[in-house]
C-alpha cells in the first residue's frame, strides 16, 4: 500500500529548538539523570524542594534580565548584596511583627531601588560601564550594611510572611511558587506588553537608532536598574521569608548565578534579544543540576568546576543554532 | 614619459549598485591626475579599487605594463601604492609618530621596537609639512588631540613614509585650511618632480585647475574622457561630468505649493559647528530638496533640526512656535520626523521583529496611559502601514533583518508616518535601494507632500532631487550657496551649482 506523499508543512522541517527549548531538555534529562544515579531525586516532594530553591534566583534574576537586555555591556553585580541589604532591613524593621510587615517591605523595597537609581544614574548621566559601576556597588552596599547593622544582623521574618513563603497551598505547593509564577508574569507582561519593554529592547538593539526614534534611551536605562535592585530586593525580602533569620551575606551568592540563568535562557550579553520565560528556565537548569551534584556528593571545587562547562557547552550550542538558523 | 597605471575595464558591484561599469584610466609617472565626476560616479570606488580596500569583480591593473594583483591593501603597498581618504584611518590614542609609522615600524634584532629610527622617519615625513604645524612637529602627541587638519596632513605623511609610486589623496583637502592646503600643494609639486604619480580626487574645481596636469572624468561608474586641463575650460568639464543628455526628468513638474494656512517651517540662522547660518522657510506641501555635493552639511541640517545635533546659534519656528531643538525625543513630540542616512546604523533595530519597528515611535499613542500595549491595535497599526507602503514580508514577527535593503527603508519610514508628523525629514532615503522600491519611496514622498506635510529632502542623486523636489537649497561646506526654484530644478543645473563653486565664494 503506497500511502500519499503529503508534503510537510515547511514550518515544522525548519522548526529547530530555540535556547530555551534547549534549556529546558537539559533540565528534563539533568531530573533524569538524578533519578538514574539517585532514585527519589525525580520524586514530587524533591522536584517541588527543587523549584523553592530556584524561585528565588528565579526572582533575582528577574532584574538581570531586563538590565542585560538593555544592551551596551549591561548587567547587575550588585543584586546579591541588594537582596541581602533588603532582607536585613526588612528583618530589623519587621522584627517578627506582622504588624510592621507593610512598612518594612516598603522601606527594603525602597532602598533597594534608590541603589538602582544610583546604579542607572552612574551608568547613564557618569558614562561609567556598567560592569564597573555595578562593581563598585558592591562595596558600598556592604558598607552600608556595616554601617546599618554594626556587623550584628538583627530582628527576624513576621509569621505572615514566613506562611506567605513556605505555608503549603494547592496540591501541596508552597506559596512561594505561586508568587514566582505571578512575578514571572508580570517581568513576561512588561517586557512584551508594554511601551517600556519595546523601549527597552529597542535601546538594547541599537542605541542610536532608538534615540533617533523618540525614545528615551538614558531614561529607559535608568528604569532598568531600578527594576533590577528592586526585584532583587523582592528575592532578599522571599529569601528572609524562608530562612526566618538574616545573616551578614544571605543572598550574596546570587550575583554570578542570577547572570548565568539569565544567559542560560538565552538572553543575549550584547542586549536587545531575549525574555525572562529563558531565564526562568535557566534558575530551574542551575538549581537541579547544583542538587544532582549534590546527590552525587561532589566536593565545592568539582560543582564550581561542572557548572563552568554547563555553561560554556550551552552557549556554543546557542551560537551553533544561531548559525544554523542565518 | 611611459604608462604607470594602467586600469582598464573595471567594474564593481554592491548588492543592487554598478557603482563600476567598466571604468578606465591611464596615467604616467611624473603627473597630477585628477579624478573626477559627480555623486555616485564611482570616483572613491576606483581609488579604493587601486588602493586595495576594494576588490573589484573584473577589470585589469597594469602597473609599470605588469599586470597588478591588488587583493588587500598590503598588495597595493608592495606595489608602490598609498592612499589617503577623507575617512582618517588615524588611531588617536598613538603618538603621530606611531601613526605615520604604523605597519613598518623599524625593528633591531630579535625584533624589538627601533624607537629612534621610527622618530626619524616620521620626522622626515612630517618635515615637508613643518608649515602646516606652524614651524613644530607634534611628534609625541597623541594624534587625537591635533585638529582635523592636522590630523589629515599626518595621513598624508603616513602614506609618503611608504615613498609611494603611486599616491591617491580621495578628498584629502577637505578639512584642511588655505594655508595647509597651500603646503600639500607644495609637497604634491615636489612628489611630481620626483616622478610621482598622483591621483586627486576633490570637490573644489580651483583645486583642480590649479594643481592637476590632466583629469579623468567619470560618470556612473564608466570613464567619459581624460582631458588636458590647461587646454580646458571650468563650462566644458562641467559638461563632461553631467553629459549632454537631457534626462526627461529634468523637465521638473513642480506641483503648486499649498496655499495659505498651510503650515510653516522658518530657520533662522541655525549654525552648528558644521552648519554655518542656515536660513530658510518652507510650507506645507512643498518638498524642500538639499542638494550639493555629499557631505556638505546636508545630513547635519536634518539632524540638527531633529534635535540630534549641538546648535550654537539660530533657530527654528514651526507655525511660529519656536521648536525644542535639544533632543530628539522632544522634536518626535513637536511632530518631527526623521529617517536617517544610515539606515543600519541609525534607522532600523536589525533583531527585533518588524512589529516592533513599525510601532516603536508612535505607539505611546495607542497603549493605556501611554504605557500597556494592545497587542491587537500594535497588530493593526503594522498591518496598516504594511498596506499603504506595500512592504513585502513573511510575518511581521520576523526580524526586519530578513527584508531586502527597499522594505526595511519602507519600515523605517512607517515608523514614522504612524507618528502622523508635521515635519518629514528624509536623509538620503533611496540610498542602497534597488530601482523598483525606489519609484515606491518617491511615490510615499509625494503623497506626504499631498496631504500637507513640509518635506525636507536630502538625495545624493540629483536625478533624484529633480524629480522630487518644488525648492532645492544647494549647501556647500556647511551654508547655503544656491536656492533653486521649481524650474530651475535640473539635474543639470544642480550639478553645475555644486561644482562651480569655488570655497571663497561660499563664505
Amino acid at each position: 500500500m503506497s500511502a500519499p506523499t503529503v508534503e510537510a508543512p515547511r514550518r515544522v522541517l525548519s522548526w529547530r529548538p530555540g535556547p530555551v527549548a534547549l534549556a529546558g531538555a537539559i533540565a528534563v534529562a539533568l531530573v533524569i539523570a538524578g533519578e538514574l544515579v539517585s532514585p527519589g531525586f525525580a520524586g514530587y516532594g524533591q522536584l517541588v524542594n527543587l523549584m523553592r530553591v530556584a524561585a528565588f534566583l528565579g526572582v533575582i534574576a528577574i532584574g538581570q534580565t531586563i538590565v542585560i537586555i538593555a544592551g551596551g555591556g549591561g548587567v547587575d553585580l550588585s543584586v546579591g548584596k541588594v537582596a541581602t541589604f533588603a532582607a536585613i532591613i526588612g528583618s530589623r524593621v519587621m522584627a517578627g511583627d506582622d504588624g510592621d510587615l507593610v512598612p518594612a517591605v516598603a522601606l527594603a523595597l525602597a532602598v533597594a531601588a534608590a541603589i538602582g537609581l544610583v546604579n542607572g544614574l552612574g551608568v547613564t548621566l557618569l558614562r561609567i560601564p556598567p560592569f564597573v559601576m555595578t562593581l563598585g556597588m558592591i562595596g558600598v552596599v556592604q558598607g552600608l550594611i556595616l554601617a546599618y547593622t554594626g556587623g550584628q544582623a538583627s530582628g527576624r521574618a513576621a509569621p505572615a510572611l514566613t506562611s506567605l513563603v513556605n505555608g503549603r497551598l494547592i496540591f501541596d505547593l508552597p506559596g512561594l511558587l505561586f508568587l514566582w509564577a505571578a512575578l514571572g508574569l508580570l517581568a513576561v507582561w512588561l517586557l512584551r506588553r508594554t511601551t517600556f519593554g519595546w523601549n527597552l529592547f529597542a535601546v538594547g538593539a541599537n542605541r542610536t537608532a532608538a534615540e533617533l526614534s523618540g525614545v528615551r534611551a538614558d531614561r529607559t536605562l535608568i528604569v532598568a536598574y531600578v527594576l533590577s535592585a528592586t526585584f532583587a530586593g523582592l528575592g532578599g525580602i522571599l529569601l528572609l521569608g524562608y530562612t526566618e533569620s538574616v545573616f551578614l551575606d544571605l543572598a550574596d551568592q546570587y550575583m554570578l548565578p542570577s547572570v548565568a540563568a539569565v544567559v542560560i535562557g538565552g538572553t543575549m550579553l550584547a542586549g536587545g534579544i531575549g525574555g525572562y520565560a529563558g531565564t526562568a528556565v535557566g534558575a530551574i537548569v542551575l538549581t537541579v543540576l547544583q542538587g544532582l551534584l549534590t546527590t552525587l556528593d561532589i566536593g565545592g571545587a568539582g560543582r564550581t568546576v561542572v557548572n563552568g562547562v554547563v555553561l560554556l557547552v550551552l552557549l556554543s550550542l546557542y551560537g551553533r543554532q544561531r548559525r544554523l538558523r542565518s | 614619459m611611459s604608462t604607470l597605471l594602467e586600469m582598464t575595464g573595471v567594474r564593481k558591484r554592491y548588492g543592487g549598485v554598478q557603482a563600476l561599469d567598466g571604468a578606465d584610466l591611464t596615467a604616467v609617472g611624473g603627473e597630477v591626475h585628477a579624478l573626477l565626476g559627480p555623486n555616485g560616479s564611482g570616483k572613491s570606488t576606483l581609488d579604493k579599487t587601486l588602493a586595495g580596500t576594494v576588490v573589484p569583480d573584473s577589470g585589469e591593473i597594469r602597473i609599470d605594463g605588469e599586470a597588478a594583483r591588488i587583493g588587500g591593501p598590503r598588495d597595493a603597498h608592495a606595489l608602490g601604492v598609498a592612499a589617503v581618504h577623507q575617512q582618517l584611518s588615524i588611531v588617536g590614542d598613538l603618538t603621530v609618530t606611531q601613526n605615520v609609522v604604523l605597519g613598518l615600524e623599524p625593528v633591531r634584532r630579535w625584533g624589538f621596537l627601533d624607537h629612534r629610527a621610527a622618530r626619524d622617519r616620521a620626522a622626515a615625513a612630517l618635515e615637508r609639512f613643518a608649515a602646516a604645524f606652524s614651524g613644530r612637529l607634534p611628534l609625541d602627541r597623541p594624534a587625537g588631540t591635533l585638529g582635523p587638519g592636522e590630523q589629515q596632513i599626518v595621513e598624508v605623511a603616513k602614506a609618503l613614509a611608504r615613498e609611494p609610486r603611486v599616491l591617491v589623496l580621495d578628498e584629502a583637502t577637505a578639512s584642511l585650511h588655505k594655508e595647509q592646503v597651500e603646503v600639500l600643494f607644495e609637497v604634491v609639486r615636489e612628489l611630481r618632480a620626483a616622478g610621482v604619480l598622483v591621483l586627486f580626487t576633490s570637490h573644489r574645481l580651483d583645486e583642480v585647475f590649479a594643481l592637476c596636469d590632466r583629469a579623468t572624468v567619470l560618470r556612473n561608474g564608466r570613464t567619459v574622457g581624460t582631458v588636458e586641463l590647461a587646454a580646458t575650460g571650468e563650462d566644458e568639464l562641467v559638461r563632461l561630468m553631467v553629459g549632454d543628455l537631457p534626462h526627461p526628468a529634468d523637465l521638473a513638474v513642480a506641483p503648486p505649493p499649498a496655499g495659505a494656512g498651510a503650515a510653516v517651517l522658518e530657520v533662522r540662522g541655525l549654525t552648528t559647528d558644521r552648519l554655518r547660518d542656515v536660513s530658510f522657510t518652507v510650507r506645507g506641501g512643498e518638498v524642500l530638496g538639499l542638494g550639493g555635493l555629499q557631505g556638505q552639511g546636508q545630513s547635519e541640517l536634518l539632524l540638527a533640526l531633529f534635535g540630534a545635533a549641538r546648535i550654537t546659534a539660530g533657530e527654528a519656528l514651526l507655525d511660529g512656535e519656536p521648536l525644542p531643538l535639544t533632543s530628539p525625543a522632544r522634536a518626535a513630540r513637536a511632530g518631527i520626523a526623521l529617517v536617517p542616512g544610515d539606515r543600519g546604523r541609525q534607522g532600523m533595530f536589525a533583531s527585533r521583529p518588524i512589529q516592533e519597528n513599525l510601532s516603536l515611535a508612535s505607539m505611546h499613542r495607542r497603549a493605556l496611559g501611554r504605557f500597556a500595549l494592545r497587542a491587537s491595535s500594535e497588530r493593526r497599526a503594522a498591518r496598516t502601514m504594511v498596506d499603504r507602503l506595500q512592504i513585502k514580508l513573511g510575518s511581521p514577527a520576523d526580524p526586519v533583518s530578513t527584508l531586502s535593503g527597499g522594505n526595511q527603508q519602507k519600515v523605517v519610514i512607517g515608523k514614522w508616518l504612524l507618528d502622523q508628523p508635521r515635519v518629514v525629514l528624509l536623509d538620503d532615503p533611496t540610498k542602497g535601494v534597488d530601482v523598483g522600491a525606489k519609484e515606491e519611496i518617491y511615490a510615499i514622498v509625494r503623497a506626504l507632500a499631498d496631504d500637507g506635510a513640509i518635506v525636507v529632502l536630502n538625495s545624493s542623486d540629483n536625478r533624484e532631487l529633480a524629480e522630487l523636489s518644488d525648492r532645492v537649497l544647494v549647501l556647500f561646506e556647511g551654508a547655503v550657496a544656491e536656492e533653486l526654484a521649481a524650474a530651475a530644478v535640473t539635474e543639470n543645473r544642480l550639478v553645475s551649482s555644486a561644482l562651480r563653486l569655488a570655497p571663497g565664494e561660499s563664505l
